[in-house]
């Protein structure tokens, strides 16, 4: 996988024409974005946070797919426990 | 007796954990020739040709619905045969719940495996955790974990 990572880095920076610490800063900032979004979206579900609050901070978008996701995998969850 | 019509969701996303084995928990699984030639694209996973399943046509005239083919010809599919949609598009169950259509996914296959005694409940959790880390599927992490809360509830 570092391997992986490297190479990847190394052709994206190619490919955009920035050195590869640019890459890298805009991986962290999108890793620690995405952890974030994680974050907000676990407290929600858990009940720690309500929906507005969890709009507020990561979108409407992001809150009404986590819903959908939700719904649907309680629905499985109920399925396949009782088929 | 459960009849289960597959998209290439479930299909790609089991065989991307070594799970599509799972599959052979429902009793008869139908495959539209569609959702087949989507699969050929990207390479016929070799586990499909160890399950037993029914390559069948589709008729999607009345399902007009804003879905990839292979997701249409599913939905048809499960509509003239009273079968389960397998899918793991949302926008696909939403369409399978609007044509009163019993609908489920990856997650529901893994579970379903697990309460008919093929897996054990870690492994289980396993795989409901690698659908979200290794495979294409997004799901977030939160759902997940809040499926898996659902399932160590149950016992």
């Amino acid at each position: 996988m570092a391997v992986d990572l490297t190479e990847r880095v190394q052709e994206i920076a190619d490919a955009r024409g920035v050195p590869e610490s640019k890459i890298l800063e805009q991986a962290l900032e999108r890793g620690v974005e995405d952890l974030w979004v994680d974050l907000v979206l676990t407290q929600y579900l858990d009940g720690e946070i309500d929906r507005e609050k969890a709009i507020e901070l990561v979108g409407r978008d992001r809150v009404k797919r986590a819903d959908r996701e939700a719904k649907a995998v309680k629905d499985d969850v109920r399925w396949g426990l009782n088929a | 007796m459960i009849l289960a019509v597959s998209d290439t969701g479930p299909i790609i996303h089991l065989d991307e954990i070594n799970a599509l084995d799972l599959l052979s928990v429902v009793d008869q699984l139908l495959v539209p020739q569609t959702v087949y030639e989507e699969l050929e694209e990207g390479g016929v996973p070799a586990a499909l040709e160890s399950l037993s399943y029914d390559l069948v046509t589709a008729d999607t005239k009345g399902f007009n619905e804003a879905l990839d083919p292979g997701e249409t010809a599913a939905l048809a599919v499960a509509s003239k045969h009273s079968g389960v949609l397998l899918t793991d598009d949302l926008e696909a169950r939403d369409a399978a719940e609007s044509h009163d259509i019993e609908v489920h996914g990856s997650v529901g296959v893994i579970i379903l495996a697990y309460h008919q005694g093929h897996i054990e409940k870690p492994r289980a959790i396993g795989l409901m955790r690698s659908l979200q880390t290794e495979t294409s599927l997004f799901i977030a992490d939160a759902v997940v974990e809040q499926g898996i809360e659902l399932l160590d509830d149950s016992t």
